[in-house]
């Protein structure tokens, strides 16, 4: 009894003072891995912690079992099998949301090859060029566009969620006004590519608010530094041209580039 | 030559815990031995009389409940006490996946030997226990006698001061348990001091200069050799062609002298020497 | 009390036994087949072609096999081990040597340490040239896709297999612990496995008992965070991806982290070890 009573005593301080030691080295490292790791915090809006609670219970292999079910959403897709494909989309991003991959692609996957199959699985174009078609394309996108939703609440500032978001908008729903709004909200975010902004004012032009994409792309060039390739200054001067002719600009109100 | 122990115990005492409720065992009870150099010194018991206990006591396997012990000065639970110590379990387990080789020469290491020497110690022991041709084998694949060997070889690589032989015998054929003798008397012609436990009494007779038996882990007799021939107060002889007229002057010439002949017979030969008549008892011999 | 006494020379002889014993038996095989099957695994998602995640996934993938079948390897191989020695009674004959108890631990625990290191570096190994293949290919295939950078840094994933590695050594240590107290082989296996789930997941109940706990099971969340590790932070691979990758300073502070664990299980595994009876 004593024995066992001095056993428990000196584990619990030798432990205890390794883990004092220990967890005062390692906190900032601990703190840089929880921000990486969604999966750590428990004070998610909206439930996000629910969705990813489950996946936590299985500790250091949640990455490998989300990683073996991805392997298997994958096969599904090339079966076509929509409500397995489904499933196990659902567990992949529940098990491990971090990877912006398996949001993104199955994104993809409903938008775009679901209506196939469920177009296909109701007589292909017979069915396709009536209205019935249509419905399953924009039940399908809007389906999606609540994929994306959830995943912004794990990538909250990722351009690729919004950029995703912005060409369903326009490819399946034919709403360039709201692809538009998602291009912005895309070219808002750090880390963005530019061609968002590019697009922003090509969907405001599409949905016929030319003045307003003029105006974007005015203050857009502006601040655009003129040797760097990717910026593409020139292209974005173009478009501005472009859109003074549509719009009827006078040459002596057109846009008069200053240099930087 | 120094006049210090090989081994010292004094009031050694060992209790096992049995079960959960705190019962106690007392496997060795205030045992007090002292075993000079360069002798063989035989412990006896029945089963379960603390021999085993006692070697593992003294080689600091398991912790006394009371009392001490020295190896030649050094107390037993220091490891540096070990240094010149020698031991073969009973039915030596070895680690399987080694070669013969390489287990002699994993424990010269351990005993402190390195480079040349440790290779020039591990062949000579090699050699000396008849184990040339197996070295190279696992020692998984080794026979008891070999595995017997492989221990014995382990015990003695490291030129030990003191030899503690658990069993040596045990599972041996005569010849096997002859050439087990013939070693041990070699090993005290060295000046070396042997511990042999056995359940062979003759072969302890046979060998040891001390003797001492356990029983319910107590001390119940120790003596030497000696000591064994004077405790009946009786002798024996043994003759050769002795006729009956001549044995009946034999009786008379004692009775003369106050001495009583009890008894006539014909020796048989013994069992083991009838063994080792028709066995090849010449090509083993030559291994020690 | 020879509690101090320490010979390297001996703990390596004995480390070398119990690596070469590991070595001889089946494990091998094990590594072999594992990294034989990452590679034919990888190999396999080039038919679903998703561009530059692809090579997180396959790190992913790859540090996640390595975890899950490293963490078995290290828990009933340390265990088999160790317990061979006793059960087998080799252990008596080496004992009775010049070998402490603190020596004859620490070459086992080196052993040991051996067997998963020798894991954790064949598998990092085909690890990175998995990626590096992929990788070349990805950028013969798809140039733009490198446009802007985004080459994998190798030296990060190095770094990353060697915090896995020493996941293996807490777990190892604390496996060692525990068997040179308890006597039964099976016991000791469970109870490592009871270990690898509170150290994999004690940061959740960290996590939860932070935002929503009661005072006392806070308190019992604080001191299950304090006696036992918390083997996330060795999951340094999910930096890899980071801006900045993985920094020296977060390396050596995880390695310290592990070390500080790794020195008080052996402690314990020898102080229970010293009072063992072989």
């Amino acid at each position: 009894m004593k024995s066992s009573f001095i056993t428990v005593a000196v584990t619990v301080l030798a432990l205890g003072t390794a883990g004092g030691l220990g967890r005062a080295l390692v906190a900032p490292t601990r703190a840089a891995l929880r921000l990486r790791q969604s999966s750590w915090r428990v004070d998610f809006p909206d439930g996000a912690a629910g969705l990813v609670r489950g996946g936590a219970l299985l500790g250091g292999f949640r990455t490998l079992a989300a990683d073996f079910l991805w392997l298997r959403v994958n096969v599904l897709w090339e079966k076509r099998d929509l409500p397995g494909a489904m499933q196990n989309l659902r567990l992949v991003t529940a098990l491990d949301p971090r990877p912006l991959v398996f949001w993104l692609n199955g994104a993809r996957m409903m938008a775009y090859d679901m209506p196939a199959w469920r177009v296909a699985a109701l007589g292909g174009r017979a069915v396709g060029a009536g209205g019935v078609a249509r419905r399953i394309e924009s039940d399908q996108a809007h389906l999606a566009l609540a994929w994306l939703d959830a995943a912004l609440k794990f990538h909250p500032a990722s351009p690729a969620v919004f950029i995703e978001r912005a060409n369903i908008r326009i490819n399946c729903l034919h709403d360039p006004a709201a692809a538009a709004e998602e291009y912005r909200r895309a070219a808002g975010q750090p880390g963005a590519p530019r061609y968002a902004a590019r697009l922003h004012a090509e969907m405001l032009r599409r949905a016929g608010r030319k003045t307003e994409a003029l105006a974007w792309l005015v203050a857009l060039h502006a601040g655009l530094p003129r040797n760097d390739e990717a910026a593409a200054a020139d292209l974005v001067l173009a478009r501005i041209r472009d859109l003074e002719a549509e719009l009827g600009i006078p040459p002596g109100e057109s846009y008069r580039v200053q240099e930087l | 030559m120094t006049t210090e122990a090989a081994i010292s115990i004094q009031g050694l005492t060992k209790d096992f815990a049995i079960g959960l409720r705190g019962t106690r065992l007392r496997a060795v009870d205030n045992l007090s031995l002292h075993i000079g150099q360069g002798q063989i010194f035989g412990l006896l018991g029945p089963n379960g009389s603390g021999k085993s206990t006692t070697i593992k006591l003294i080689l600091d396997l398991l912790q006394p409940t009371a009392g001490k012990c020295l190896i030649f000065g050094v107390s037993h639970d220091l490891a540096e006490s070990r240094r010149t110590v020698g031991y073969l379990p009973e039915s030596p387990y070895f680690h399987r996946y080694l070669t013969g080789r390489e287990l002699v020469g994993f424990h010269a290491g351990l005993a402190g030997l390195s480079g040349g020497q440790l290779a020039r110690r591990v062949d000579e022991v090699i050699a000396r226990f008849g184990l040339s041709n197996a070295a190279d084998r696992r020692v998984g694949s080794y026979s008891k006698g070999m595995l017997q060997r492989a221990g014995l070889a382990q015990a003695l690589v490291h030129d030990p001061r003191l030899v503690i032989l658990d069993e040596p015998a045990a599972g041996m054929d005569p010849a096997g348990v002859e050439e087990i003798s013939t070693m041990l008397l070699q090993l005290k012609a060295e000046g070396r001091t042997v511990v042999m436990v056995s359940h062979l009494l003759g072969q302890m007779e046979e060998v040891c200069d001390r003797m001492a038996i356990l029983n319910h882990g107590r001390l119940v007799w120790e003596g030497t050799r000696a000591d064994l021939a004077g405790a009946s107060g009786r002798q024996a002889l043994v003759v050769d062609e002795l006729s009956m007229e001549h044995l009946g002057d034999l009786r008379q010439w004692l009775e003369q002298r106050g001495s009583t002949l009890r008894g006539v017979g014909q020796p048989a030969l013994k069992l083991a020497e009838i063994f080792r008549r028709h066995t090849a008892v010449a090509e083993t011999r030559r291994r020690f | 009390m020879s509690f101090f006494s320490f010979c390297p020379r001996r703990a390596g002889l004995i480390a070398r036994v119990t690596l070469l014993e590991a070595m001889r038996q089946r494990l091998p095989q094990i590594l072999l087949l594992g990294a034989a099957g990452l590679a034919v695994g990888v190999q396999g998602l080039r038919g679903i072609n998703f561009g530059l995640p692809e090579l997180k996934f396959i790190a992913d993938l790859g540090f996640g096999g390595m975890v899950f079948f490293g963490s078995i390897l290290t828990i009933f191989s340390g265990s088999h081990l160790f317990y061979s020695e006793i059960y087998g009674r080799s252990a008596v004959t080496v004992l009775a040597k010049p070998v402490s108890r603190t020596e004859f631990l620490a070459g086992k625990f080196i052993g040991m340490m051996g067997v998963a290191a020798l894991f954790s570096v064949v598998m990092t190994v085909v690890i990175a040239f998995v990626l590096y293949t992929r990788e070349s290919t990805l950028m013969q295939e798809r140039p733009e896709l490198f446009e802007h950078g985004g080459r994998l840094r190798y030296g990060d994933i190095f770094a990353a297999g060697f915090a896995y590695g020493l996941r293996f050594g807490v777990l190892a240590a604390f496996t060692l612990m525990i068997a040179s107290h308890v006597r039964s082989s099976l016991y000791a296996v469970m109870a490592s496995f009871g270990v690898l789930l509170i150290c994999d997941l004690q940061y959740l109940a960290q996590e939860a008992y932070a935002h929503t706990g009661t005072t006392p099971l806070r308190l019992l969340a604080g001191l299950i965070a304090l006696l036992f590790p918390d083997f996330q932070v060795f999951n340094l691979a999910d930096l890899a991806g980071a801006e900045d990758g993985i920094q020296a300073e977060q390396l050596w502070r995880v390695t310290g982290y592990g070390l500080c664990y790794i020195a008080a299980a052996g402690a314990l595994a020898v102080f229970s070890f010293k009072r063992r009876e072989i």
